[in-house]
């Protein structure tokens, strides 16, 4: 079921009513039915992966179980080990094995060798499992650190890793957030819901008008790119950051939305990233969950930046690699991940990385200055070009792309082969980055305006451009999904 | 709970009640004349209404329509003679061409290019074979004093029925209940973009896995390829049975058909039987751009202008 389908907006409601009216009575009975409706949720997509959930559940809540019962240090790395391998195996299995295979084989033939291929898989990539595994997988880390108390009540463990707004592509919430919020009995709360309500249409803004709508765009100019000059590659990799932007940031405010009216508090996960002052803001402000997970759980563990230059470059060099082979098993995402170290590193070396941690542009002022206006248009071009490899199918297409892009220079006014109108794109998108400039302080509203009569223009506008951009000849279904 | 719900609802109601302001005053929703049956009993628009049809979202692709007397999208009334050549040209929504201002229609392009003619279009979306041949007979008078008659036929859709009646269920999208509901131009719109598509396959679903209907078994997929071929059996015996029924002057009259989407036997028959046919198969394999519109099935500018030069080809006068 995905957020912009119709089916979840049937689906919303029932379960809003069903949770505040009909399992209010016990913080079990709320649980438990938000259980029922996140198996729901996920089974309508393939109730067959349903058992890959429910086995993490069972895995990581007896192992947090254990290891905080034991007291030999020897057997909770033992049982914190089987918890990395369940969890990566999965993982492994679903996702990267046929990937490891094919560059096995295709190793061989480097050298000369021709393997057969007959080792192979056809196996469906279950949606959300790099997701939910990470959340599993943080908390059995967390209690083995001691830096959270196992719960003992399954019902709420299950709630807490099936739950159904950030199952699929999440926020991937640690443990010591969301697990508190889920072990204790929730009251109804007006203002969270309204709250909650705006994001979600906020978020299927990003999604259906930003995302959707340039996708056929964006489509043609990737699969043609041999075909156009260099001015139409530049706009269909502008149009790729904005789709991949307004695609997922969109998702994860539908997700924080659809919680808040659970009376749940996810974490935020984007923050206005296009408006970084370097690599490392963006880093601070792109998909903040994962980045978070791999600081936490990969970064810090390798070490950090505690023991000296070397060491911290090779443990940034660890975490963008991992972070890139998250996204898909497919060299692009390694590459992807190779340029943000490479984009990184320079920044940590002349320690800017923690410049601008807790400011956003134009913190005190109407406009940027010309120094982050520079900045801005800086890490957004270094950013863009690196989504190249993250779109393209293979790392030949990419450096193709790119090669065209730098080679074949000229200015041509791209027109879609199909007629779409490009002035409407180009339009909302124009008044999509002033809106996004004029909220940057808070992302979780963003409809913070006054007086009211101002704030019912900009719904019905919002709804307004849903309906104008609404395509029901474009595949639908979120990025992130794939990952 | 109950504030909330109250809010949302006053909100969206106050909301829809703008958006149907903002729809129409971008005139974004499509104008639909209206329809009726005539003393021949020949379905077609009651003459003499204008209006704008408008097809995909944000109105990228709009044009004005004219009825004529004859009750036609046209720029011109159809007075045929003797002194002048006339061709007439038969066919549903893709001759009839809403999706193109009346006064670029395939008709009027070939007239630009063969000066010396006149072209008729008696189009109406939903028009098959049996609808054609009935309007034919019906105007006799008329078809007898044109020169040349070009009928567009789908294999695939117009040859579904052996006899011709009025089709009720097109009638009916005159009722009150849809003439009301037309007044509703958010309605118009939503519906034409696909918005009300989710909800309506939502309740067939329902409907569906409530009848409980029986999955597909192997022994049913091997039928269907028995089936296609009754399917073009029963097919061509439909156009038998109109051929017979209302006559076909293969001298004057021609079939405007696509060879590649139409099955072989029933092109072995036409060839065997001597119909004519004019094929724009070609025209648009060989098309440099897209040939149909965006949101829509139907032809685009180009696609228009390959066909009717593939006509005027073919037209001597």
């Amino acid at each position: 079921m995905l957020f912009n389908s119709f089916a979840f907006f049937v689906f919303l409601p029932i379960v809003f009513f069903l949770h505040w009216k009909v399992f209010n009575k016990k913080k079990q009975f709320q649980n438990l039915f938000l259980l029922a409706a996140s198996y729901f949720f996920y089974g309508l997509w393939d109730w067959r992966f349903l058992f890959l959930i429910v086995a993490s559940t069972l895995v990581d809540f007896y192992i947090g179980q254990h290891i905080y019962k034991s007291n030999s240090l020897n057997q909770r790395k033992k049982l914190l080990w089987f918890s990395i391998i369940f969890n990566i195996g999965i993982l492994f299995f679903f996702k990267y094995y046929n990937f490891f295979i094919d560059s096995w084989v295709s190793l061989f033939h480097i050298f000369g060798i021709e393997l057969k291929n007959t080792w192979t898989l056809k196996v469906i990539l279950p949606v959300g499992i790099s997701f939910y595994t990470f959340q599993t997988l943080s908390y059995s880390l967390d209690v083995y650190h001691k830096k959270i108390t196992p719960t003992t009540n399954f019902i709420s463990f299950a709630t807490f890793v099936s739950f159904f707004p950030q199952l699929v592509a999440g926020p991937i919430e640690k443990a010591s957030n969301l697990l508190p919020q889920i072990t204790q009995k929730r009251t109804f709360n007006y203002t969270k819901c309204t709250e909650g309500l705006k994001l979600i249409l906020w978020g299927l803004f990003k999604k259906v008008v930003i995302a959707d709508a340039i996708a056929p765009i964006v489509d043609d100019i990737f699969q043609n790119y041999a075909n156009y000059s260099s001015s139409t590659l530049l706009l269909g990799i502008i149009l790729f950051s904005f789709q991949i932007y307004g695609d997922f940031s969109g998702y994860s405010d539908m997700a924080i939305g659809t919680a808040k009216l659970f009376g749940i508090e996810l974490i935020s996960n984007f923050k206005f990233p296009y408006l970084s002052r370097n690599i490392s803001e963006f880093w601070q402000r792109w998909h903040i969950s994962l980045s978070n997970w791999f600081k936490e759980y990969v970064y810090f563990p390798l070490g950090g930046s505690q023991y000296g230059l070397t060491k911290s470059i090779r443990n940034i060099s660890i975490v963008f690699l991992i972070s890139g082979f998250w996204h898909g098993a497919n060299w692009t995402f390694i590459v992807w991940g190779s340029i943000h170290a490479l984009l990184y590193i320079p920044i940590f070396y002349t320690k800017n990385n923690r410049k601008y941690s807790n400011t956003i542009v134009a913190q005190t002022t109407l406009l940027p200055s010309a120094k982050e206006t520079i900045n801005i248009i800086t890490t957004f071009s270094l950013v863009s070009l690196s989504w190249v490899f993250f779109r393209a199918q293979s790392i030949t297409e990419a450096f193709g792309y790119l090669k065209q892009v730098f080679t074949n220079f000229s200015f041509e006014i791209y027109q879609h082969p199909s007629g779409y109108r490009m002035i409407d794109y180009y339009l909302i998108l124009i008044l999509f980055i002033i809106y996004e400039f004029r909220i940057r302080k808070n992302e979780r509203a963003p409809f913070n305006f006054s007086p009211k009569a101002l704030r019912f223009i900009l719904y019905t506008l919002i709804i307004f451009c849903l309906v104008l951009f609404f395509d029901d000849q474009t595949d639908r279904s979120f990025i992130y999904f794939q990952f | 709970m109950l504030k909330l719900f109250l809010k949302i609802g006053g909100y969206l109601f106050l909301i829809l009640i703008v958006l149907e302001v903002l729809v129409r005053i971008f005139h974004l929703a499509k104008d639909t004349p209206k329809r009726f049956i005539d003393e021949a009993k020949v379905e077609k628009w009651i003459p003499n209404q204008k209006g704008i049809a408008v097809t995909g979202n944000r109105k990228q692709n709009h044009a004005r329509y004219r009825i004529n007397n004859a009750g036609f999208n046209s720029y011109q009334e159809y007075t045929p003679t003797k002194e002048q050549f006339e061709l007439a040209l038969v066919g549903d929504s893709f001759i009839q061409g809403f999706h193109q201002d009346y006064t670029h229609s395939i008709g009027k392009k070939i007239e630009n290019a063969l000066p010396a003619i006149k072209v008729y279009e008696y189009a109406y979306a939903g028009y098959d074979f049996a609808d054609q041949l009935h309007l034919i007979h019906a105007y006799k008078k008329d078809f007898d004093l044109i020169d040349q008659t070009i009928i567009y036929i789908d294999f695939n859709t117009d040859l579904l029925r052996g006899e011709y009646a009025v089709i009720q269920d097109r009638i009916a999208l005159q009722s009150p209940l849809n003439n009301m509901l037309k007044k509703c131009k958010l309605l118009v719109y939503t519906k034409s973009i696909g918005v009300l598509d989710p909800p309506k396959n939502l309740v067939a679903k329902l409907i569906n896995s409530l009848n409980k209907r029986p999955r597909a078994t192997h022994t049913k997929i091997k039928k269907v390829s028995h089936q296609k071929n009754n399917t073009i059996v029963t097919y061509l015996n439909n156009f038998k049975k109109l051929v017979t029924t209302y006559g076909f002057d293969k001298k004057r009259y021609s079939l405007l058909l696509n060879t590649n989407t139409t099955p072989k036997p029933f092109l072995d028959y036409l060839m065997a039987n001597h119909f004519k046919i004019i094929d724009f198969h070609q025209a648009l394999k060989n098309a440099t751009a897209p040939t149909y519109l965006i949101y829509d099935q139907h032809w685009n500018d180009y696609g228009r202008t390959l066909i009717a030069n593939q006509i005027s080809k073919t037209i001597i006068p």
